[in-house]
């Protein structure tokens, strides 16, 4: 039964997908929407045309450093800041602002800010670690305060210190929220490394489709955003297998 | 209650007030002084970094060009908010009462909920031309994705045999969604509202940015251009300031209504 019913979801899912292909193929190849929507087959002759593989390649390669150098850097300060200030009390709200206003700086400012802060070629890591660390504090804040009251009672009641009750209690029982706030920022640092990219990179996805824009490079620009869904969705896909291992070892 | 503000409490609370903003705001006075002290320490030009100092005179001598931006942005902002609300609880409710529907058009929605929706920004703008109507549609088509996914899982998130209960009694499913599945879905609805208002206004702003335009993100784009970057740097601070209101008044509705409907 309940195999049977996951095999129906998983046909109307594939259906619903084919269904939304097979409608962007239409729209592109009668012009429904104009000569800027290309159909489906003509994006996708592109993209995989073995001439263009060195340019796709170049742009994917430096858009995944400049990625996951700000997610690792995004996602320690969220969790170095959360955890100071859950250690630090007095600091929380102070923090607590500080993080939603750093996050609220429009992207499109961030990047000339860090063009001037570090150089041309770091600022897409820039932009992409604040967007990260915004989404890792919150679910870190949360987390660490997720553990239950009987547990922090019981450490109390055998004397354990400050640190020890953060390491053996709080932090574990946040790590299911850190994997889930570390997935979730997977596309919000892919979307800033793109927006980081504008602001003068040499290379990069996000140069693809800012210059395909401008020069009215239809093929190329949905070719280079449809690639930035599909890197998107390959990282998704992993950090959503790893949350699992996560949830089933510490809940 | 006036006569213990004259005397030795007035100036207790008044310390109390100053260690309570400082308790508030550490972080945001730290991002200034730092500021500050950076571009006197560098000794930059105004034109390469202006001073927070600069900033604030630029904001305070023209605040016609600020507010006129500004409006324009927050215009496009709520409109495409609204829609995207719209449209997202709309397809939620309608997805809701077929599952037919709903397994067809769930998994795609959930995708691209998890691709980088802003890089559609620039094929949206190629599509329906440089105007701001397609502003408005652009954020229409970004807070549709959090509109829509919470709805759909507020809708199904029912209290435990309440769904039962329901048929049991033989309640019509349009009965069951209006006294069970639509208030059990509004504090879905209020997240949604406080992710979706974040990013309602960063999309008007970067498609004014791409597409020069009018508003807030148009400013910057310009001054940055021309080299007036206490303007700029102004328009960042004003954008951020929106921004900032914008999650704090959606946090506050979003406790309140966790509240009132849990």
């Amino acid at each position: 039964m309940r195999a049977s019913s996951r095999l129906t979801a998983i046909a109307y899912g594939t259906a619903g997908l084919a269904g939304f292909f097979a409608l962007w193929q239409v729209i592109g190849h009668y012009q429904l929407a104009g000569l800027s929507w290309p159909p489906l087959t003509a994006v996708l002759q592109y993209l995989f045309d073995p001439d263009r593989h060195a340019l796709f390649l170049r742009a994917i390669d430096a858009t995944l450093r400049s990625t996951v150098a700000g997610y690792l850097i995004g996602a320690l300060t969220g969790i170095a800041l959360a955890s100071t200030a859950y250690t630090l009390p007095v600091l929380q709200r102070g923090s607590d602002r500080f993080a939603a206003v750093v996050n609220s700086i429009p992207s499109i400012a961030l990047g000339p800010i860090f063009l001037i802060l570090i150089s041309r070629e770091a600022t897409p890591a820039g932009v992409a670690s604040i967007h990260v660390f915004f989404i890792v504090y919150v679910s870190m804040s949360s987390g660490l305060a997720s553990a239950s009251q009987a547990h922090e009672d019981l450490f109390s009641a055998l004397g354990s210190s400050r640190l020890k009750r953060f390491l053996r209690l709080n932090f574990p029982s946040a790590v299911p929220a850190i994997v889930s706030g570390l997935r979730l920022s997977w596309p919000a640092a892919l979307i800033g490394a793109i927006i980081g990219e504008w602001f003068g990179a040499p290379r990069g996805i996000g140069i693809l489709i800012i210059n395909s824009m401008q020069n009215f490079q239809i093929d190329l620009l949905w070719s280079a955003v449809l690639l930035a869904a599909m890197v998107s969705l390959f990282f998704f896909g992993l950090l959503t297998l790893a949350e699992r291992a996560a949830y089933r070892r510490f809940r | 209650m006036a006569a213990a503000a004259l005397d030795g409490t007035g100036s207790a609370d008044r310390r109390n007030i100053v260690i309570r903003f400082f308790v508030l705001n550490w972080g945001i006075l730290l991002i200034l002084v730092a500021w500050e002290g950076w571009v006197a320490a560098n000794d930059f030009n105004p034109i390469v970094m202006p001073s927070p100092q600069g900033v604030f005179m630029d904001m305070v001598s023209n605040p016609g060009i600020y507010v006129e931006n500004t409006s324009v942005t927050l215009f496009v902002a709520a409109v495409g908010l609204a829609g995207g609300l719209a449209v997202g609880t709309g397809l939620a409710i309608l997805t809701w009462f077929s599952p037919v529907l709903s397994g067809l058009v769930s998994p795609t929605a959930v995708l691209f909920s998890s691709v980088p929706v802003v890089s559609l920004i620039p094929i949206i703008a190629r599509i329906l031309g440089y105007n701001m109507a397609t502003e408005i549609a652009i954020v229409v088509i970004i807070t549709f994705f959090p509109s829509f996914v919470f709805t759909t899982a507020g809708l199904r998130d029912l209290p435990h045999g309440s769904q039962d209960l329901f048929s049991v009694l033989g309640a019509s499913r349009r009965a069951t969604l209006r006294r069970l599945a639509l208030p059990a879905a509004v504090p879905n609805m209020a997240i949604a509202l406080r992710l979706a208002a974040a990013h309602a206004i960063l999309a008007a702003m970067i498609a004014e940015f791409l597409m020069g335009t009018t508003g807030l993100g148009y400013l910057f784009a310009v001054t940055k251009q021309e080299f007036l970057t206490e303007r700029a740097f102004g328009t960042s601070v004003v954008a951020t300031a929106i921004s900032v209101a914008a999650f704090l008044a959606t946090s506050h509705l979003e406790r309140r209504i966790r509240a009132r409907f849990t």
